[in-house]
């Protein structure tokens, strides 16, 4: 840690980072200079895209040599490409629908938009950070700066309480962590997740410090990417904030907590313990359950939506898993990246439909409220349909495929009872997938969506049905990609 | 490409009828693409060989490499006339369906064209993960035909229908994995080919219920099972047949339904040969309490369709029994029955839709004497009743006389209970045709404010095919079963050591009829 050397090289590898920044910062920048006036939105929210675009363009280029950088803090290899791009486009979509939500759209646009650009630049040190306290730095850099987001939402009574329930959750969460990361140091000497990589599995053996902290360090985990039991503030959150800052979370913060996750775990430190191995699989257990009894229950849709993301949480920690413990770690987590692809797809459509249907600041949206939905929007009826049905799988939409890889590697690795688990579990999620797809096409109302100004968000939303269609055809080849790119 | 042509062009119909901009010809288009379809897939003949045993008209190609996943049609004795029920039933479909589906016409006609595609696939697929990809995605247009024009409970039962089947197939989805694993092991090389699948010798151990291939064997069944469905898993049929628009109950009962028993054919008996005889007990009693269950309770039935239905549980239990008979007249008749079955019950549904048309109600209590104001289609409902109770002369005496011999040269026990169920069958049918036709006039019959007009020309139409094929397959079976002969008896004598072939179109004929031996 003594001789710092910083390089072209470093350089190159984090402009992705470095573009999102500078981009990030020329909406605040405009209005100050425009003495405090707002400038038009949409040239906020192209300015936001631009530096996205910038950024993953940066990434695909330079992002994936498997190249370290500034001492070994960051790594850029096929998973920080795969879950940057993931995250990176899940935040472009997000925006969009900041721009056109009731309650996210007005006077402080700007500064909202410099705050999700900030998380963003977080996320992105997030994925590629190897040492646990550049680890910490991005959770907290992303973390913070949505507290915020959430917070400013108007004046919103709900907002305010998620905020605050999300701010004491996670910096408890972050607390725990960091509680983790101080015993590794202190058994090991070091934060580097490369550095105890080959020894993690002898060292959770002969230090009990180790284990504890390695622990500590996967419970930190759990409450950010909400397993459970520690999900429970996820559906509090997901409903009190704005639907995009929803959507903002449940893809692109949730892919980059599991990229980082996936980092931890691919030390083999499950290898070591089977006491940590069998709890995180009886973690993945609980989770698919909790998740989606839950969502069977709930009539809000945002909820609903927000519980049926913890059961997917719970899927994805199987591919955790089993990346964890299998000698061919890239098979298991090309199976996380894929199904985290998809998940970001169909979880971003289903919340853009929410969003649409939100016409006031305050609105609730009900399941019932769908009633009619097919006959008044059949294009995005359409597209919700397929949304809903590649949440519970369903072929050929790519989420059946994303489920098809990730239980594939675990069975692989014979975890064939967590396989059974999930797929019984994902029966039961059918049940409330079906439930608006119920209402929207079979039932009489009249619901309809918000304005007619809703036009980008409605171009995502189809956008990302199609994807989700095409995609499931090709998903050979897509799977093959990210697996090549983790060897 | 004849294969891949036969269950995509529906695809490509369903989006010609999307597009289509006129919505008072949206029938009529549909009904001229499904003749075409209908016609189309008659080409299989010019190119099947009866005589050959092994896998025909093949097109393959990599689909996911990873996993050795492939892209994988093939068509052999024991698919081909399931094919050919498809696309025989559709435009019938269609045709009997044109006053009955007044709203959303086109989004009826979209769902049935996707629903005739994953059915065409379900029975030509041969790769695993391609098949299951068809056999899921039946459930999703089906599910809306319930769903949006069904009856009053329509959405109890859609989901129900929905949940029920994917319950039973999530577990097949696993064991195909299972199964791609295992060909890794074998030839190290990943695969989910059928051909492949068959190859593996999977352990297993008798008189415990955990060895390896019991395992499968049941994950797969269930699936089937839950599809046929047989007893206790039937609960979801009655209710989603009564509340389906009438074409939905054809497709149901004339297609669907046989998705479960021709799994049973092509992957139960031949992927698990030890399992399949050593439970072939459970299968045959399970049939045969079906087969009783079933005729019982669709003889207490108030409601004319719901009887149906339940003798539907009936017929489907003849079927296992002579899959499970393991001898070439229990196979036989099985398949036979499956076309049977596809015929007479849907000819059933559609009459009883066309009553319902005219009356809005289907309680037998309310009809009585209707002989003497519908002498047409009097005449048309008794040909189809003979032909489902399995009077000589109709198809359904060749199917259920064959099942029954199968039976008896196997479990003779089963047989003696089987029989009985061709007893109950007749009762209560005639019972039902007695109530329904003859009699003191019913409440709906003698309403003059709406008097009943007989079956018009449209209606004759749709009945005509069905009734010819009653006859036809009653007096000549062979012209039927001479296609299916090859496979069905490689598939009884081979069984234990099933291995379809791909038959090489251009090689010479003496090889050919080899097959797969």
């Amino acid at each position: 840690m003594n001789n710092i050397n910083i390089g072209l090289s470093d350089i190159l590898l984090v402009s992705p980072m470095i573009a999102l920044f500078l981009a990030s910062l020329i909406p605040i920048t405009v209005k100050v200079l425009r003495g405090n006036r707002e400038q038009h939105p949409l040239v906020t929210l192209s300015q936001a895209m631009i530096g996205i675009v910038v950024a993953v363009g940066l990434l695909i280029v330079f992002g994936g040599a498997g190249k370290t950088a500034f001492n070994n803090g960051l790594i850029f290899d096929g998973v920080t490409q795969w879950m940057g791009v993931i995250a990176l486009a899940a935040a472009g979509a997000a925006m969009v629908m900041m721009y056109e939500n009731p309650s996210t759209t007005g006077k402080q646009f700007s500064e909202l938009i410099f705050l999700a650009m900030s998380s963003a630049v977080g996320m992105l040190i997030l994925v590629a950070a190897v040492d646990l306290l550049m680890v910490f730095i991005g959770l907290e850099m992303m973390s913070l700066a949505l507290y915020l987001m959430i917070a400013m939402s108007h004046e919103e009574k709900l907002s305010k309480e998620a905020a605050l329930k999300y701010f004491v959750l996670g910096s408890f969460a972050s607390a725990v962590f960091l509680y983790g990361v101080a015993f590794i140091f202190g058994s090991t000497g070091g934060t580097n997740i490369l550095a105890f990589m080959d020894s993690a599995a002898e060292l959770v053996q002969s230090s009990r410090l180790f284990l504890f902290g390695i622990t500590f360090v996967i419970l930190g985990f759990c409450f950010k990417v909400s397993i459970a039991p520690f999900h429970a503030w996820t559906p509090d959150v997901y409903q009190g904030a704005p639907t995009p800052h929803t959507a903002f979370m449940a893809t692109a913060v949730k892919t980059v907590s599991f990229a980082a996750f996936l980092r931890v775990i691919a030390t083999k430190s499950l290898v070591g313990s089977d006491h940590l191995f069998d709890i995180l699989q009886w973690l993945a257990v609980i989770t698919m359950i909790v998740g989606n009894t839950a969502a069977l229950l709930q009539n809000n849709l945002k909820r609903m939506i927000a519980y049926s993301s913890v059961a997917h949480s719970g899927y994805i920690l199987v591919g955790i898993v089993t990346a964890g413990v299998s000698d061919n770690g890239a098979f298991g987590a090309s199976g996380v990246i894929f199904y985290l692809l998809s998940y970001a797809l169909m979880t971003l459509g289903a919340f853009a439909i929410t969003s649409m249907m939100e016409k006031s600041e305050n609105h609730i949206v009900n399941v019932e409220d769908l009633a009619g939905f097919a006959r008044q929007r059949p294009m995005l009826a359409l597209c919700f349909t397929v949304f809903l049905l590649s949440l519970a799988g369903i072929p050929p939409t790519l989420g059946f495929f994303g489920k098809f890889y990730l239980f594939n590697a675990a069975i692989g690795e014979g975890l064939l009872w967590l396989a059974v688990w999930g797929m019984i579990s994902s029966v039961i999620g059918v049940y409330y997938y079906l439930r608006p797809i119920v209402v929207m096409y079979m039932k009489d109302g009249n619901a309809e969506v918000a304005g007619h100004s809703l036009n980008a968000t409605t171009v995502t939303a189809v956008v990302m049905a199609v994807a989700i269609v095409l995609m499931g055809f090709v998903s050979g080849p897509i799977f093959a990609a990210v697996e090549k790119s983790l060897l | 490409m004849i294969l891949s042509s036969i269950v995509f062009l529906p695809l490509l119909f369903a989006l010609i009828v999307a597009v289509w901009p006129k919505s008072n010809t949206i029938r009529h288009l549909a009904l001229g693409l499904s003749v075409v379809e209908f016609l189309f897939s008659l080409s299989i003949f010019k190119h099947f060989d009866p005589s050959s045993a092994g896998l025909q008209m093949v097109e393959k190609f990599m689909w996911i490499e990873r996993f050795g996943i492939q892209y994988f049609m093939g068509i052999d004795g024991i698919s081909l006339w399931l094919v050919l029920l498809t696309t025989f039933l559709t435009p019938i479909i269609i045709l009997a369906s044109w006053t009955s589906i007044t709203e959303r016409v086109k989004g009826f006609h979209v769902a049935l064209f996707i629903l005739q595609t994953a059915m065409l696939g379900t029975f030509l697929a041969m790769d695993a993960i391609f098949f299951y990809v068809f056999w899921e995605l039946s459930l999703v247009p089906m599910y809306f035909m319930v769903g949006i024009w069904g009856g009053a409970r329509r959405l109890y039962a859609t989901v129900k229908f929905f949940i029920y089947t994917m319950a039973g197939s999530v577990l097949m989805l696993v064991a195909i994995i299972y199964m791609m694993y295992l060909t890794q092991e074998a030839t190290g090389q990943m695969s989910a080919s059928l051909l492949d699948f068959y190859k593996l010798k999977i352990p297993f151990v008798g008189g415990t219920f955990f060895s390896l291939q019991t395992l499968m064997f049941f994950a797969f069944a269930l699936a089937f099972s839950v599809k046929v469905p047989v007893f206790p898993l039937h609960t979801w049929l009655p209710d989603a047949h009564v509340e389906a628009p009438t074409p939905g109950s054809v497709i149901l009962a004339g297609v669907m339904l046989k998705m479960g028993t021709y799994g049973f054919m092509r992957w139960v008996i031949p992927l698990f040969p030890e399992a399949s005889e050593y439970w072939a007990w459970l299968f045959m009693l399970i049939g045969v309490v079906g087969i009783i269950y079933g005729a019982l309770v669709a003889m207490v039935q108030p409601d004319v369709k719901k009887l149906v239905a339940y003798s539907s549980v009936s017929h489907m239990g003849y079927i296992l029994l002579g899959l499970f008979a393991f001898n070439a007249f229990g196979m036989a008749g099985g398949l036979y029955q499956m076309l049977n079955h596809g015929i007479s019950t849907g000819a059933l549904f559609i009459l009883i839709g066309m009553i319902y048309e005219r009356t809005h109600s289907r309680e037998i209590s309310k009809y009585g004497g209707l002989a003497g104001v519908l002498p047409i289609f009097t005449i048309f409902f008794f040909i189809i009743t003979l032909s489902s109770i399995a009077v000589p002369m109709t198809n359904g005496f060749v199917g259920e006389f064959f099942i029954l011999l199968g039976t008896f040269q196997a479990q003779p026990v089963f047989a003696y209970f089987a029989v009985t169920g061709v007893v109950l069958g007749a009762v209560y049918m005639l019972w039902m045709f007695k109530r329904v036709f003859f009699g003191p006039e019913g409440e709906l019959v003698k309403d003059e404010h709406h008097p009943l007009h007989d079956l018009n020309a449209r209606e004759i139409v749709v009945l005509v095919p069905m009734v010819i094929m009653v006859f036809w397959m009653g007096l000549f079976p062979n012209h039927f079963l001479n296609y299916s002969k090859a496979s069905i008896d490689y598939l009884v004598n081979n069984r234990s050591n099933y291995n379809l072939t791909i038959v090489q179109p251009g090689a010479p004929a003496a090889e050919q009829a080899q097959g797969g031996n």
